[in-house]
């Protein structure tokens, strides 16, 4: 019973000192991010680089932009896999989409940047671009003749135009400015502007009752819950509350609730932006550059938002509260399930498994990430467990690029549409690359230098080129002994 | 009888769609049969890269959004 109540305990510090430390000034912004992406960017201003006519040199950079910018949810991903694969571009670019989609959308990006630190951000970032072309132009040679057999019909899927009003593009950069302001860590953002004491003498204690019901280890990397993340924790239930009954039925009409709910986030944003210190007589309140910051993207947010059409606003609107109600729930029960986990996981146990950078420890991850299926950004949580428990950089990216692309659920997706062997094929690329990416990221961590680093990674692609070269002359030589003709589908 | 296809994979938006879809038939008083696309193939060859879609009567609506009831009611009207 006493280590039942351990666990529990463990998974809910775990869920508190995470909805009070990332929440808010990461994921609210960036779900309104991701809402004003789905609803507001024309698909057609990007898919029209990815046409049949399209030269490649164009369509697999546009692939890679597709997938950060318009797949932002399987109600896009999975259909303009489909055209591209189909009727546009081809295996080689749909391949490019699809790895580069779950790593590079803008929910995952500020995730990981919030949880694992910027420099993960970036490395998952530019390694799922750079590997993501690379699978795709792998798949594309190696599959070569089945691409010239696909049905050849119009190109009307693609020959769309578009281009983004000025107001919905204002909107999308001044959130991403409100996201930004809110987390990125800059002196003058964290100076303190001027501050005033509260007399609030119960703060104090409150702060220690807190710290009593979660402790605070940095050596564990439990982070604790301070009063601001109490009070924190309170609006966003609030927030809920007002969200349930505020933008349910947003694309019908706007009620009484959607303002308070709006209000509620705005207020959000701005309050933790504040910095709340308890002090002996009660609570100082500090106002920083962060809240000017995130106050002017704020209102120019309203500004840009009170410039859109009725409709358009609503969409938005609704996209953002559909991610909500489609992520959150699972990343709350993933992080208290982590929170729990972590309590039993000894660390000697990773730190022998894949406390270095070699290629075993790499295998395993991926592996670890293939057989593990965590939903939409609940690997990230799971990484930063491993991170606080001694792995290793270099296996954990590998990890973070093995499980989103390789999850079942989109194994099985990809083979309905491709095709079994072009899976295996795909399931295989991606277990190379990412292994590759994690020895990679590994080393620079370790102080490799970016010389060394850009050698290994040259080296990697001259390798991979080789092979290529290598299959396609016992191709034109011998013909393949189950597919004298190449591959019909 | 008028058909109504709601494009597909089941995900949150396509079954928001085709409550909004059964609500503005019914309040026309429009009699519809009501069918769900899964298959991929089928729902690229209706020109749709945005799922949710609805079709009516062979005629592709909307895409890539939830339209309002209104609206649904003008189309089924056309």
């Amino acid at each position: 019973m006493g280590t039942f109540l351990h666990l529990v305990n463990g998974g809910l510090g775990n869920l508190a000192a995470y909805l009070a430390a990332h929440v808010l000034l990461c994921l609210l912004p960036a779900f309104f991010i991701a809402g004003a992406m789905a609803a507001l960017i024309p698909k057609a201003s990007v898919t029209r680089w990815l046409g049949r006519k399209t030269s490649p040199r164009v369509s697999y950079p546009a692939a890679a932009a597709a997938g950060s910018l318009l797949a932002v949810c399987s109600c896009t991903i999975v259909p303009l896999f489909a055209g591209i694969y189909t009727k546009g571009a081809g295996l080689g670019p749909a391949i490019t989409f699809l790895f580069f989609a779950p790593a590079g959308n803008v929910l995952a990006l500020a995730y990981t940047g919030s949880i694992l630190g910027p420099e993960f951000a970036a490395a998952r970032l530019l390694l799922c671009l750079v590997f993501g072309i690379g699978i795709g132009l792998l798949m594309a040679i190696l599959f070569r003749q089945d691409d010239a057999t696909r049905d050849a019909r119009t190109d009307a899927l693609f020959a769309g135009e578009g281009s983004m009003e000025p107001a919905a593009l204002g909107l999308l950069l001044a959130l991403i400015a409100a996201l930004v302001a809110g987390t990125l860590k800059l002196a003058v953002l964290s100076a303190t502007l001027f501050s005033i004491e509260l007399p609030l003498p119960f703060a104090q204690s409150w702060q220690s009752q807190l710290l009593e019901w979660v402790p605070f280890d940095a050596a564990k990397g439990e982070e604790g819950v301070t009063v601001q993340g109490s009070l924190l924790i309170l609006l966003l239930v609030l927030i809920g509350a007002a969200a349930w009954q505020g933008l349910e039925n947003i694309t019908e009409r706007a009620n009484r609730w959607t303002w308070i709910a709006l209000g509620l986030a705005a207020a959000t944003l701005l309050f933790a932006a504040l910095r709340l210190t308890p002090t002996a007589g009660g609570l100082e309140l500090a106002v920083t550059g962060r809240v000017l910051a995130v106050a002017i993207a704020l209102w120019a947010v309203l500004h840009f938002g009170r410039r859109l059409q009725v409709d358009r606003w609503q969409a938005w609107l609704w996209e953002s509260w559909r991610f909500v109600k489609q992520v959150f729930p699972l990343l709350v029960v993933g992080v208290f399930v982590v929170g729990v986990v972590r309590q039993v996981i000894r660390p000697e146990w990773i730190e022998s498994l894949a406390g270095t950078n070699d290629l075993l420890a790499n295998a395993v991850a991926v592996l670890f990430g293939v057989f593990m299926y965590f939903p939409t950004l609940v690997e990230v949580p799971v990484a930063r467990m491993f991170l606080d428990l001694g792995m290793h950089p270099g296996p954990l990216l590998a990890y973070l690029m093995a499980d989103p692309e390789l999850s079942l659920q989109s194994m099985l997706m990809v083979a309905a549409v491709i095709g079994r062997r072009k899976t295996a094929a795909y399931v295989a690329l991606v277990a190379l690359f990412s292994m590759s990416a994690g020895l990679l990221y590994g080393a620079w961590v370790d102080g490799a230098g970016i010389a060394r680093t850009a050698l290994l990674l040259t080296g990697f692609v001259a390798a991979l080129a080789g092979a290529v070269a290598w299959v396609e002359r016992r191709r034109e030589g011998v013909p393949h002994p189950l597919h004298p003709r190449g591959e019909q589908r | 009888m008028t058909t109504v296809k709601i494009l597909g994979s089941g995900c949150a938006n396509c079954r928001k769609l085709e409550a909004v879809a059964r609500e503005a038939a019914a309040s026309a008083g429009v009699e519809a049969e009501f069918v769900k696309v899964t298959d991929m193939k089928t729902i690229v060859d209706y020109g749709v890269l945005s799922t949710p879609g609805l079709v009516i009567d062979e005629k592709l609506v909307s895409s890539g959004r939830i339209p309002t009831q209104a609206e649904v009611k003008q189309w089924l009207a056309a």
